[in-house]
């Protein structure tokens, strides 16, 4: 179920990582500099129906651009990405006539490409990782395929921060915890009705559950979607 | 450029090749699939049409009638720019982007020129000195052909159809013939869909693509608690709603997640203290 790209691109995140807390989206920012030909990376969380709350950059460009998209509301990593899809801009001069009041001064500030990719699953949305290079230049296509790995394990590590696993010795988001399938996805809209709370937090709470449990992501939502496992506001400490 | 055989040869009337051997069967068999895929997609097309079930429906037959490893669908946005709207494998998915991403490829040079653009071999020189980053990007992604289909309908074109194969191959007239169909019916129903709400609609056609799936899942789960069915019953609710008051259904889907869609009866819209569930396993 997990591909051989999403272990590479584990390990380089894994490798990134110092000290001893939990892996965080820092290591994403830095693994992603390093290993994609970009000169910086950075995520930011939503914050309403835009992405605004600076988590980590990798450089003080990659900070510098975000508070310029916050400002100016314009750029890659403010688009609304209603579409799902990232916006990939390798010569951003070429997008001054969309976004005019972002893209000289990111230009002038020394950025030349950019791309945002959104962190989302269906419904939820919680932040967006954007890259830029200092020249022009596409991604490839294999650290195309590489970024949207990265994407989907910065959106793993920002869920799973959130329900407080990411910091357990032996967590590893890959392993049981990476299921796509409806199931999941099922399981995590009933179980924002059992708790009251968001499909965000219904999903991390979700895969809170089967990390405790050792268990398989799809196996623990399947539970929930027979009625074998019911998650209950009011025994809070269940997951 | 057209050449006749497919890879397991049971679409085309190839000499010597299975389907001239058992010609009628397999013709039958393709006939009759093909004509269930357009009963399933025109069904698709009454009361609530939503285009991202449609085409996320289309982009799987065509894998699954047409012979080929990979499919994927771009439609121009109300900027005319291509998006990407659905891909049947995240390879699929890398190449479309990448073509996007870099304004060069086969599929945008159908878009462009409203033509079938047929790559049966990727790596040849014309193809190479075409397209000289799509080719390698293709490559790499692990495909060896692959055939551009306009969404056309007279002058106006809206999109492509994009068949990715693993193995250099041509298109061939029968498999061509049953694309063009299907992407025909496409075509016609998002045309039709655009008439009908009177203004260029495409950037609210386009709404949530590539999550659309992943939304209606998430809707099916929390209708399937509140209203205490299982999650294939809370899709055909769903589904009845949809069409019943004539709204899309990602659309639809979206409103129950935000607690706004009106299926729900207001006594059930807000979660129940725990001791007021009846008695369940």
């Amino acid at each position: 179920m997990v591909s051989d790209r999403a272990v590479k691109v584990w390990r380089w995140i894994a490798a990134a990582h110092e000290g001893d807390g939990p892996v965080s989206v820092a290591a994403v920012c830095n693994a992603a500099a390093l290993r994609l030909g970009v000169d910086g990376a950075s995520v930011t969380a939503m914050s309403g129906m835009h992405a605004g709350e600076p988590l980590f950059a990798s450089d003080e460009l990659s900070a510098l651009l975000e508070e310029l998209q916050f400002t100016t509301g314009e750029g890659p990593g403010a688009d609304e990405f209603t579409l799902g899809s990232p916006v990939l801009i390798p010569d951003l001069e070429s997008a001054a006539a969309r976004w005019p009041g972002f893209v000289p001064e990111a230009v002038a500030a020394g950025a030349q490409a950019m791309f945002a990719l959104p962190l989302q699953a269906g419904a939820i949305r919680v932040g967006v990782l954007s890259l830029y290079r200092a020249l022009p230049g596409p991604l490839s296509a294999g650290e195309l395929a590489d970024v949207l790995v990265f994407a989907d394990i910065a959106l793993q590590l920002l869920l799973d921060a959130s329900a407080g696993i990411s910091g357990s010795p032996g967590y590893r988001p890959l392993s049981g915890l990476s299921d796509r399938r409806a199931v999941v996805y099922q399981a995590t809209g009933m179980i924002s009705v059992q708790l009251g709370v968001s499909l965000g937090e219904a999903l991390a709470r979700l895969r809170a559950h089967a990390f405790a449990g050792s268990a398989a992501l799809g196996d623990v939502a399947g539970d929930v979607v027979d009625r074998r496992l019911r998650f209950d506001p009011a025994a809070d400490a269940d997951a | 450029m057209l050449r006749a055989g497919s890879r397991t040869g049971d679409v085309a009337a190839v000499p010597g090749g299975s389907a001239e051997r058992y010609p009628g069967t397999m013709a039958a068999i393709v006939d009759e699939r093909l004509a269930q895929t357009f009963v399933e997609l025109a069904d698709t097309l009454v009361g609530g049409f939503d285009l991202m079930e449609f085409l996320h429906m289309l982009t799987e037959r065509c894998v699954e009638l047409l012979e080929v490893d990979a499919a994927g669908l771009l439609l121009a946005d109300a900027r005319g720019t291509l998006q990407l709207v659905a891909a049947s494998t995240e390879q699929a998915r890398v190449v479309e982007l990448f073509q996007i991403q870099n304004d060069e490829g086969p599929c945008l040079d159908s878009y462009r020129t409203g033509q079938p653009v047929i790559v049966p071999d990727i790596a040849d020189g014309q193809a190479t000195a075409r397209w000289p980053k799509f080719a390698p990007a293709a490559h790499e992604m692990g495909f060896a052909a692959v055939h551009a289909i306009p969404m056309r309908l007279r002058d106006q074109v809206i999109g492509t159809l994009n068949l990715f194969g693993s193995a250099p191959d041509g298109l061939d007239p029968a498999v061509a013939r049953a694309a063009r169909a299907l992407v025909d019916i496409a075509t016609i129903g998002i045309l039709q869909e655009r008439a009908s709400r009177e203004q260029g609609i495409v950037a609210g056609q386009l709404q949530v693509a590539l999550n659309s799936r992943v939304i209606i899942e998430q809707a099916k789960g929390i209708l399937a608690e509140r209203l205490h069915v299982t999650p294939d019953h809370a899709f055909l609710i769903l589904r009845d709603y949809s069409r019943n008051n004539n709204r899309p259904l990602t659309q639809l889907a979206g409103d129950v997640i935000a607690g706004t869609s009106g299926i729900i009866p207001a006594r059930q819209a807000s979660p129940r203290p725990p001791g007021d569930h009846p008695a369940r396993r």
